[in-house]
């Protein structure tokens, strides 16, 4: 089957920003979708085979069947398509459905394309709310709770068992704003310190306002297929790195943080997943074999627990391993060198595909020279939704 | 422009983003106009197999619900044992039990009145309960700075009307 292992053919993306008022939902897919065919260098969508929509909520984009809305609109009439919906992981959801479509011969080349308005459209209360459905509704939703709240009970619990500090967390956070200063299409780089971190609003404590990521709009897409229709249909292809999606892994978890008990401090689902993704690459030592990954920041503390899970270092050594620097640019392993959902943003069924991007295009040596890490070989991208509920761990490599 | 005037309307204007430059692809279609959507839904919501949970509540009784094969006890209550598959049924538990994580909340989702009469800060606390296997999430209502990990809770039944069941209890300091 190996040469059925679903190659790069190109990548598109919108900027993230906080209100694209310039855009409906479908005018940010068409905006992706003719980035990522310009960079497969195709004059047209004829011969692309199926087309995978990728959103979470028909509540932020006001709109449901966007997957036939936006097949018509992109002219893929009568190709075939399947829309992917997994809260916060979806994008990345999407792309793991995309490798099983191809492996399983059901198409030799698939556009995946997600797209979301989570910005001012509506007002954080109402956001919050309508993220807050994704939680449990009759139980956590329904006495207030909101998702930062969850994050952070989860986090004062990491604290409490492993010594955690605030401070680790802040370095996330200011890292990865900082990162975002050279992604000319980042929503937020802010140039902070740790002490901006800590002083800034709570939210809901041990969280501030400069732990939490952004609400977004935009969209972001990604053509898969197989060697064999990359090299017939798409002129770029040769002219580049080949980068192949060689591993892929997906876990679940408990909805409710407290159904965990007593292990309360970290994400269960994303080791499972990335468990299963390095069986399949062949990776035994993350770390080492490892170059670049984006990782989900929703929270600042979440990528902590996460370079934990992800096996990076051990369970309560992710504070230490972050302010070391291990994660920074120039790091031993670079993480979230586009600023993540922190700095560049998060419209939710796009995040996971502009993760992907952003390690395709690091493989490739193809971003800004002051983030592009050097001599990147493999990359992963890790995305969950809810508090770790469904997680998906992707792999790509270069196979030159 | 028409003189017909349009009530949803808040503004028409030409967006140019900084990244689209000057050779802009999109140039024919920078004219934007932005109007106010409301959508409202409301439902015949049913609490289905979890309904006795809040029905008790009004009698000032907590209730979980026990799995007869792993005798695992669950709070919130479920129907079913994700565990054994089996079902489950009903048991009363004390309302007394320990404070094991929290978050300290200084914007909480307004999702009903109940929410919308709190003042901020609020805390939510995740609370095993004596007899039970799993944390229940709920209020405790305490002030933030004498709240710790560890620390004894216990349900407090409300006796002012509600609007939605689940703000029938809250957590609060044990009194002993
Ligand atoms: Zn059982």
């Amino acid at each position: 089957m190996a040469e059925r292992v679903p190659v790069v053919v190109g990548v598109g993306m919108t900027p993230f920003a906080a209100n694209r008022e310039d855009c409906t939902v479908r005018d940010l897919a068409v905006e992706a979708v003719l980035d990522c065919v310009r960079d497969a260098g195709l004059e047209t969508l004829a011969a692309v085979q199926h087309g995978l929509t990728s959103y979470e909520s028909d509540h932020f984009n006001r709109q449901m069947t966007l997957g036939a809305i936006l097949h018509d609109t992109l002219g893929l009439n009568p190709t075939p398509n399947v829309r992917v919906e997994g809260g916060g992981a979806t994008g990345a959801l999407a792309l793991r459905t995309a490798w099983a479509y191809l492996q399983s011969g059901l198409c030799d080349s698939m556009l995946v394309y997600g797209c979301e308005t989570n910005g001012k459209r509506i007002s954080a209360q109402t956001a919050n709310q309508l993220f807050a459905l994704s939680a449990d509704v009759d139980w956590e939703m329904m006495v207030g709770g909101t998702y930062t709240a969850f994050y952070a009970a989860m986090m004062r619990a990491h604290m409490e068992k492993y010594g955690t500090q605030r401070e680790h967390f802040a370095h996330v956070a200011v890292r990865n704003r900082r990162n975002a200063a050279n992604n000319p299409i980042a929503q937020k780089p802010m140039d902070i310190t740790v002490a901006d971190v800590l002083n800034a609003r709570p939210i809901a404590e041990p969280y501030t306002l400069l732990d939490c990521s952004l609400l977004s709009d935009g969209a972001a897409a990604m053509l898969l297929a197989t060697r064999e229709w990359a090299a017939q249909h798409s002129p770029r292809y040769a002219e580049r790195p080949v980068v192949a999606f060689t591993g892929t892994g997906c876990g679940t978890d408990t909805m409710r943080l407290g159904d965990r008990y007593p292990h309360l401090t970290n994400f269960a689902g994303k080791r499972a997943a990335a468990q299963q993704a390095y069986r399949m690459a062949g990776i035994s030592d993350p770390l080492a074999e490892i170059d670049v990954a984006e990782l989900y920041d929703s929270y600042s503390g979440v990528e902590i627990q996460a370079v934990e899970d992800l096996g990076f270092v051990g369970e309560g050594e992710g504070g230490a391993a972050v302010v070391a620097g291990t994660f920074d640019h120039g790091g031993q392993l670079p993480v979230n060198p586009s600023g993540g959902l922190l700095g560049r943003g998060a419209p939710v069924g796009a995040t996971g595909i502009a993760q992907a991007v952003e390690v395709v295009q690091q493989l490739w040596g193809a971003v800004n020279p002051a983030r592009q890490v050097a001599d990147a070989r493999r990359g992963l991208t890790d995305t969950h939704a809810g508090i770790g509920s469904i997680c998906v761990v992707n792999i790509f490599e270069r196979q030159d | 422009m028409s003189s017909a005037s349009v009530e949803s309307v808040i503004e028409q204007k030409t967006v140019q983003p900084a990244w689209a430059g000057t050779d802009d692809p999109w140039e024919a279609f920078r004219q934007v106009e932005i109007i106010t959507l409301e959508l409202t839904q409301q439902y015949r919501h049913s609490l289905g197999k979890y309904s006795r949970f809040f029905i008790e509540l009004a009698n000032k009784q907590f209730y979980g619900t026990r799995c007869s094969n792993c005798e695992r006890v669950y709070t919130p209550p479920r129907p079913l044992c994700p565990d054994c598959l089996h079902i489950t049924g009903w048991t009363r538990l004390p309302g007394t039990g320990a404070l094991m994580t929290y978050a300290v909340m200084h914007f909480a989702s307004e999702v009903n009145d109940d929410v919308r009469r709190m003042s901020m800060p609020i805390i939510l606390a995740y609370v095993l309960l004596d007899g039970s296997s799993t944390l229940f999430p709920h209020l405790l209502k305490a002030d933030p700075q004498a709240v710790h990990t560890g620390m004894r809770v216990q349900v407090a039944y409300a006796d002012a009307p509600v609007q939605h069941p689940i703000h029938l209890m809250h957590f609060v300091a044990s009194e002993a």
